[in-house]
């Protein structure tokens, strides 16, 4: 359960989130979308701990992440735009590294590595260099790792960027399984098909400010167009949204 | 289970022993110093025990004036080449070609001068920037003690001692012995053996800060469920220890380098047992993890590999300064010299390997500085990964 309400937050007199406010209940898949710099990557950070916001609330799992940062981290599982592989390790080697960070034991880690490894397919290049891998191959290990402490919350980045559609595919069924088992997920994602195959809810934000939530149905009946995308950038107020 | 700190330090190390780079530098540094001091020294002593073993080629030009001279020289190893007149020219080639120490020319009336007891004229000709200067001097000795020899026996038949030319009886006592000499003989060499130090964990220092940094891998850890102390002093650690192994490594081939040189040739020796050495090493901990988190420290603020390479090469180079500089100026040893990082191990070495014993103070100061400076940096790039300006940058 992710609970947002009228976050603010600032670098000088820049005002990168300016009232963001939304809830994402467990077992819901909410997609979050906004131009580039619309403040998605400041609010992830946020809600992770790693930026104090100015004011407003955030809860994760009841838990405020500027009070406790770990315990709000240990409910999340974060995928950015950055994968953050390591070269000279082996897919296994850096699954087990974020495994023991998050202090899981042993035989733990090696049950969740075989899931995770059935769930993204990852057989293949479990025990080679991160070296060399194609986008596919990266974002799967990435996402391996977000997944492999069974975080309550995901938060991903464009989860789907650079995935052939059997990939694609597999997450979506991987996704769809989590938020079956109970977990809330935030998708920030340009891509309109993710968002009606996968998501529940919408929050559309615009320069730091939540301006839409709702179903996808409920988004295209309050702007009145038929069209999501085009309802996106009806909300937006800018061609912007799809330019990205 | 495993501290999150020992996790960082671990994966860190693995990849570092993984990077051909830093095991490249590593090697080349545990081998490359001791074996230029050995190589320096093995020179030493080879040119001490040349003339012994060779003798001094020298070619004498109207040998046949002075019979005698000639003989007692050949007697004190001089390989004399006789030779009628030479031009300039052509002894200066001859010089020129480094296989001659010198040309000694005796002057055409030597004989008839040396006859009527007066200076008979001799010319030493040599290149002096060829090396075999001491050579040169050593016969120079010998033509002098000969001269002083003939200078006797003619005032004796002339009915006067000797010893009217000698008011003094000066005789020398030389109180060092081979270890004292080492002291100033090898002192320097000792001190440079801890500069490695700064070099061995640099790569990996850079390359888990600045590095992750230019991968764009920071910010997935520092999201983790992980304190920014334990990501750094994780970081910190695999820096240090491998700074640490790279001076056991080092100090362990140049021990056994100087223990195969026989260094007694030259007047010196190297008597330092192993549990001295591990005396030494262990005083150096504090400096390996000094050197780790003053690294790490100025690394982490760079975007880049390149650029943190400039900004923590600098705290390579401070250390290094009062290693040279202090040498230079000759000081005897005093205690303020113990609590000088870098400088403070120099110094240690050079007295345990000179026999001495130490008290307490000179291991307290050596340790003193350095963890307060560990502390400091660690503290500071602790906070400084915590820090908003720096998330904003990842």
């Amino acid at each position: 359960m992710i609970h947002v309400e009228d976050v603010h937050k600032s670098f000088g007199d820049f005002p990168a989130l300016a009232g963001v406010s939304f809830s994402v209940a467990d077992g819901r898949a909410t997609a979050l979308l906004g131009p580039n710099g619309a403040g998605k990557t400041t609010l992830m950070r946020t809600l992770v701990g790693l930026l104090k916001r100015d004011r407003g609330a955030v809860s994760i799992d009841g838990i405020d992440p500027d009070k406790d940062p770990m315990g709000a981290r240990r409910n999340v599982g974060l995928l950015t735009d950055q994968f953050g592989l390591y070269e000279r390790l082996t897919t296994r080697e850096y699954l087990e590294y974020f495994g023991q960070i998050n202090r899981m034991d042993k035989a733990a880690i090696n049950r969740r590595i075989e899931e995770v490894t059935e769930l993204l397919g990852l057989g293949e290049f479990l025990e080679r260099h991160c070296k060399g891998f194609s986008q596919g191959q990266r974002i799967k290990v990435a996402l391996a790792r977000t997944l492999l402490h069974r975080p309550r919350n995901l938060l991903l980045d464009e989860p789907t960027r650079g995935l052939d559609v059997m990939s694609t595919r597999a997450l979506r069924r991987a996704l769809t399984k989590l938020r079956e088992e109970g977990c809330s997920i935030i998708l920030a994602t340009h891509v309109m098909q993710e968002v009606t195959n996968l998501c529940d809810d919408v929050i559309v934000i615009a320069n730091g400010r939540t301006v839409a939530q709702g179903t996808p149905l409920q988004l295209c009946e309050q702007t009145g167009i038929a069209n999501l995308e085009d309802a996106f950038v009806h909300l937006v107020g800018t061609e912007e949204g799809i330019a990205a | 289970m495993m501290p999150q700190f020992l996790v960082v330090m671990i994966k860190e190390l693995k990849e570092a022993l993984r990077d051909k780079r830093t095991l490249n530098i590593m090697l080349m540094m545990v081998f490359m110093y001791p074996g230029l001091v050995g190589f320096m020294l093995h020179n030493q002593i080879q040119k001490a025990t040349k003339t012994e073993r060779t003798g001094i080629d020298i070619v004498m030009i109207g040998a046949a004036q002075a019979p005698n001279l000639a003989n007692y020289l050949r007697q004190k190893s001089v390989n004399i080449t006789e030779k009628d007149a030479m031009s300039e020219a052509d002894i200066g080639k001859l010089l020129g070609e480094k296989k001659m120490a010198a040309v000694l020319k005796l002057g055409d009336k030597f004989g008839e001068y040396y006859g009527e007891l007066r200076p008979a004229p001799m010319e030493l000709w040599f290149d002096s920037a060829v090396e075999k200067q001491a050579q040169r001097r050593e016969l120079e000795t010998m033509l002098r003690d000969y001269g002083n020899g003939v200078a006797s026996a003619r005032m004796l038949a002339h009915g006067v001692s000797p010893a009217t030319l000698s008011p003094f009886a000066l005789q020398r006592f030389d109180t060092a012995d081979s270890l004292t000499r080492s002291n100033t003989r090898i002192g320097f060499f000792l001190g440079m053996f801890f500069v490695p130090v700064c070099i061995f964990g640099l790569a990996a220092a850079i390359d888990s800060t600045a590095g992750e940094r230019e991968r764009r891998s920071l910010e997935v850890l520092i999201s983790q469920p992980m304190r920014a102390i334990d990501l750094v002093a994780g970081k910190w650690l695999a820096a240090s220890a491998l700074a640490a192994i790279g001076l056991i490594c080092e100090l362990s081939v140049a021990h056994a380098v100087l223990k195969y040189l026989p260094l007694e040739e030259i007047g010196i020796s190297w008597r330092v047992d192993l549990p001295t050495l591990a005396l030494v090493i262990a005083a150096a901990m504090p400096l390996c993890l000094m050197v780790g988190a003053l690294q790490v420290a100025m690394a982490m603020n760079s975007r880049t590999f390149k650029e943190a390479q400039a900004t923590a090469g600098i705290v390579t180079f401070i250390p290094i300064l009062p290693v040279m500089i202090v040498p230079a100026l000759e000081l005897n040893t005093q205690n303020w010299m113990y609590a000088v990082p870098l400088l403070s191990n120099q110094t240690m070495f050079q007295a345990l390997a000179t026999g001495q014993t130490l008290g307490a103070l000179p291991y307290v100061l050596a340790c003193a500085l350095p963890l307060l400076l560990t502390a400091a940096a660690v503290g500071f790039a602790a906070h400084r990964m915590g820090s908003e300006k720096y998330v904003l940058g990842v």
